[in-house]
């Protein structure tokens, strides 16, 4: 037996993502006393027709989420109980479409915050109604062995430590969510647990107050002693002192009252739950309340710390005279454990998954990202730049300062080269249709290929072939090149040419090989290439991208690496057009008629279809 | 609950056609010259000049000066404007207009569970707590509103005659439709007087509190509530109210001065027992506090910070329930890294640190906290077993 919620619960939430967690921990317990899921749907009109995955054990269900209490109920109308989360604006119109549901008996509201006025106006609805409206803010009701709404007893340990997982005989009332739970484990530390615990939260104007549910348990032949924690302010207390004192009752009562402090400190000095404010003239004061409980004939000890002798003092008693059987403890073993997600069982190292992708560059589980092992901002504080990020995440390597330098300067150079190449052409177009950034800039990254921009891998690969495989015999490798690939990648330019040299390549080759000591075999040997090649023909010269590709194999970049830093550089130049283009509101562009040779067929009639 | 200043209480009572005399609110004494030109009744009222701030009282303060005209009320304000009266400091001043008058009459209405009850009496003033016999009460239900005619026989009863009690009776109704429009939790006007000059009804002054957490429905609520604690708020604990503001869950504080136990305990319903338990056993807290509803671990350093510089603290106490969702092990972080802080800079020498607590990761919380105890702080650390509130006992017996 128990009070307001048992076996056949089934209930209804209606809010946000505080509902979900709570429909979670519910089925947890759910799980524990082996009964089917509490919460049978949501109501939440922001999220109408989602399903919400909801764990019973290692039983995994979906609840719908729907947009009113009427299509809710429509689908489900076994739900007699609704649990009130959204937001406090909107807390008392829910609460009243659930109290005028005819099969809702229960409506329990957890949301905080909610107006007195509000709060007044639906303990008054559900009176007229003949219904329980419990709260606001109460963080839920507990009957062991059968229901829990709401987060009340907290994790799945918790609510075996507290014997939850079957009745007792004390019932709990209090105003604090947390001190139900700590009531709830003092009745299973020095007693034998609850039957049910009811939290009516701590506003001024409760829906429900003690004397009910304290009449509800003093019903409720499994019940026999209740344990009431109130506070100051209010009368609910003393109302529930008169109530007790009233006539001889069965069940034994033990209160605490939180507030005594309020006597000496400065007047006027308030402080604890909404409702915890005394009157006038000592009206309301936990003194008068706790005097008021002594006289009724309640146990209420001296400090909070005092409840745990006062309820083993009853317990014993009630064992003595009978009232309680001993019953044997369950085997704590027999309980359901309930299952641990993957990640809980990897930690403990008893299962092995297999992994779906692996990496070697970096690493964001820790407090900052980490490249290659060494954390962002200590590269920031030492003095590295994005080179050496480059260097790391494409090469795993810190380059040197020398490295750096050249990795920068091939970016700087290679940035961008007007707006009347492919790649920035396209981004431009794009632009101008009003495509977002990262489109417009991918049309031009699309450009990258054989044609523009895609030479880089290709001489540096075919080079650093050279290199190896006829290293003294330049005649030799453009022989192997003729037969097996074809023109030289990185070799010719449209219109640069010995006489009128491309700068970018003087201005690289000359940094390399005068202005540091680097090694630069493959570049040394396009050079050479290149004098054979110019001697055929003026414009045969090295290119900037056999240049830049050269000297990144030179630096150990592997080869397929290489395009990276086109596609990188280019990047900037590419929303930079962007930026620009957006800048100056350009406009929709479409070719002129005279930049098309139409060389179509003339008009003429479309034949019959045969 | 939520107290507000005359200022803003007389701007309500204006817009529910409540009389009030003639006032203005200035923070600027120059102000008032200019507020004089524009204003006949600043130039030819007699005027009275009060500390526009939640101080108690004013009067003894010097904060309320009666009886003057303009250039001595321009002077009163110089002097008030500024002063500093313990941790606060005076910036605005009302000046409104006095008004001549004999008797003082009390009307008052608060809430209750049910409804509302409204207090009439016609011996009100200074002495109304004297005769509060004279007091006659209506009880208002929830969703009613009396009629004119059923204020009027309260108003008779009250003492009120003829005419006046019809006056006092519409009033009333102006009072009771103010009260249940803006969310109000109580209404005080003390005294309403009736003008010589004129005969007309005025509220003199008001003491009104509204529902704070009804603000979402009142678009011009342009006001503050004033602190609850019957003193302005100190730096330390506006600086707790502003996080409060920004988190999920709640921190809060309120220091008790000459206290030696320092309060960092959990939930609205088990810090009050801490409280008590303290005061039961015959110690004095320094300050109260309060962390729930699972508060980012920033926020709960924070608190932690501000509770280990109060000064002259023997004990800090850090208590809780077995919470039901708040995380231990991800507030009680919150905590170490305060109390490593705090001591790094000095604090905690001599401070005896005392721990109780269960909820959702209660054992690595706990153990975290007890590793403390090998940098050297003097911490005792108890998990579910200990009765909730014995470690002040611990504490106060050490």
């Amino acid at each position: 037996m128990s009070i307001l919620a048992n076996k056949d619960t089934r209930a209804v939430i209606i809010g946000g993502v505080a509902g979900l967690n709570a429909a979670k921990r519910m089925a947890q317990f759910d799980f524990l006393v082996n009964r089917p899921l509490t919460v049978q749907a949501f109501v939440y009109p922001p999220e109408e027709g989602q399903q919400k995955e909801i764990y019973r054990g290692g039983e995994l269900n979906n609840v719908t989420v729907y947009g009113s209490l009427e299509n809710a109920l429509a689908e489900n109308p076994q739900i007699n109980t609704a649990l009130i989360y959204i937001g406090a604006s909107r807390a008392y119109q829910s609460a009243k479409e659930a109290l005028d549901v005819k099969g809702i008996k229960l409506v329990t509201m957890i949301t905080e915050g909610v107006p007195e006025k509000d709060a007044k106006a639906l303990r008054k609805y559900a009176l007229e109604q003949g219904k329980i409206f419990n709260g606001p803010s109460s963080i839920g009701i507990m009957t062991a062995g059968e229901c829990r709404l709401g987060v009340i007893g907290g994790e799945f340990k918790n609510l075996k430590l507290c014997n939850l997982y079957r009745p007792g005989s004390f019932g709990v009332i209090t105003k604090s969510g947390g001190l139900s739970n700590e009531a709830m484990w003092l009745c299973a530390q020095n007693g034998d647990g609850i039957t049910s615990a009811v939290a009516i939260g701590g506003d001024a104007y409760p829906g429900t107050d003690f004397v009910t549910y304290l009449q509800m348990f003093e019903n409720d032949p499994e019940t026999k002693a209740v344990v009431v924690i109130g506070e100051v302010g209010g009368t609910l207390e003393e109302e529930a002192a008169e109530w007790y004192g009233r006539e001889k009752r069965r069940i034994k009562l033990i209160a605490s009252i939180g507030g005594t402090c309020q006597d000496v400190l400065p007047q006027g000095m308030k402080f604890g739950h909404a409702g915890a404010k005394e009157g006038k003239k000592g009206l309301g004061s936990a003194r008068s309340k706790i005097n008021a409980l002594r006289e009724a004939g309640a146990l209420v000890p001296d400090t909070f710390g005092g409840l745990s002798k006062a309820i083993k003092q009853v317990y014993l008693e009630l064992q003595a005279s009978g009232v309680i059987k001993p019953e044997p403890e369950l085997d704590e073993k027999l309980l359901p454990v309930l299952p641990p997600s993957v990640q809980e069982v990897m930690k403990q190292g008893e299962v092995i998954v297999e992994p779906l992708i692996r990496t070697t560059i970096s690493d964001d589980r820790g407090e900052e990202p980490r490249y290659v092992g060494y954390a962002a901002s200590e590269l920031c504080e030492k003095g590295y730049g994005i080179e050496d990020v480059i260097g790391l995440l494409w090469n795993k390597k810190l380059p040197s300062k020398a490295e750096s330098e050249i990795i920068k300067r091939i970016i700087m150079i290679s940035a961008d080269h007007g707006p009347a190449v492919s790649g920035a052409f396209g981004s431009i177009i794009a632009a101008c249709a009003g495509i977002d950034l990262p489109q417009a800039v991918s049309a031009g990254m699309t450009m990258i290929g054989p044609r523009f921009g895609g030479a880089v891998t290709n001489a540096g690969k075919y080079f650093k072939y050279g290199v190896k495989e006829y290293p003294n015999d330049i005649p030799g490798f453009l022989n192997w090149m003729k037969e097996n690939v074809g023109p030289v990648p990185g070799i010719g330019h449209r219109v640069k040419s010995l006489k009128n040299p491309d700068k970018r390549v003087k201005y690289l080759v000359e940094y390399v090989t005068n202005q540091t000591t680097l090694h630069t075999p493959c570049l040394n040997y396009a050079l050479e290439v290149e004098k054979v090649t110019t001697a055929k023909k003026d414009n045969l010269i090295l290119n900037v991208d056999g240049t830049i590709g050269c000297i990144l194999v030179d630096l150990d970049f592997p080869e397929y690496s290489l395009n990276g830093f086109f596609v990188l550089a280019r990047t900037i130049g590419m929303i930079g057009h962007w930026i620009d283009q957006n800048n100056q509101n350009a406009r929709l562009i479409r070719l002129y008629d005279y930049l098309i040779n139409y060389a179509v067929k003339e008009e003429r009639e479309v034949p019959e279809k045969k | 609950m939520a107290k507000i200043l005359e200022g803003p209480a007389m701007k309500l009572f204006n817009k529910w056609g409540i009389p009030v005399p003639n006032y203005v609110v200035i923070m600027d004494p120059d102000r008032l010259a200019q507020l004089g030109e524009a204003n006949k009744w600043l130039r030819e009222s007699k005027l009275v000049v009060k500390a526009h701030e939640a101080i108690g009282g004013r009067f003894k303060l010097g904060l309320v000066k009666l009886g003057l005209n303009l250039d001595e009320a321009f002077a009163a304000a110089k002097e008030m404007i500024g002063r500093e009266i313990g941790t606060s400091v005076v910036r605005q001043v009302i000046v409104a207009e006095m008004l001549d008058h004999d008797e003082e009459y009390y009307l008052s209405i608060a809430g209750n569970r049910d409804g509302s009850e409204l207090l009439l009496s016609n011996k009100g003033g200074v002495d109304i707590e004297d005769n509060w016999d004279s007091v006659k009460r209506l009880f208002i239900p929830l969703d009613e509103t009396p009629t004119i005619e059923r204020i009027t026989e309260s108003a008779l009863e009250a003492g009120f005659t003829g005419e006046i009690a019809e006056r006092v009776a519409k009033i009333a109704s102006r009072l009771i439709l103010c009260f249940d429009n803006e969310d109000a939790q109580s209404i005080e006007i003390n005294p309403l007087v009736i003008r010589k000059s004129d005969m007309r009804f005025a509220a003199l002054d008001a003491v009104m509190n509204v529902d704070w957490d009804a603000r979402f429905r009142h678009a011009d609520w342009d006001f503050k509530p004033v602190s609850e604690i019957g003193r302005p708020f100190t730096e330390a604990e506006q600086q707790i109210m502003d996080i409060d503001a920004r988190i999920k869950g709640s921190v809060k504080l309120v220091e008790v001065p000459g206290g030696d136990i320092a309060l960092l305990t959990a939930g609205g319903g088990a810090s009050v027992f801490y409280s008590d338990a303290v005061v039961a056993r015959g110690g004095s807290i320094a300050n109260y506090a309060e962390y729930s509803g699972d508060p980012p671990d920033w926020a709960v350093e924070a608190l932690t910070e501000t509770i280990c510089r109060l000064p002259n603290i023997k004990h800090i106490i850090v208590g809780g329930a077995i919470a039901n969702f708040t995380d231990v092990k991800a507030t009680f972080n919150g905590i170490i890294n305060g109390f490593r802080e705090s001591k790094s800079k000095g604090y905690l020498e001599n401070v005896k640190i005392w721990v109780r607590r269960g909820g959702p990761n209660e054992n690595q919380g706990l153990a975290a906290m007890k590793k403390l105890q090998e940098e050297g702080f003097d911490i005792h650390v108890y998990d579910r077993s200990m009765p909730m509130t014995d470690i002040v006992d611990l504490a106060l017996n050490s």
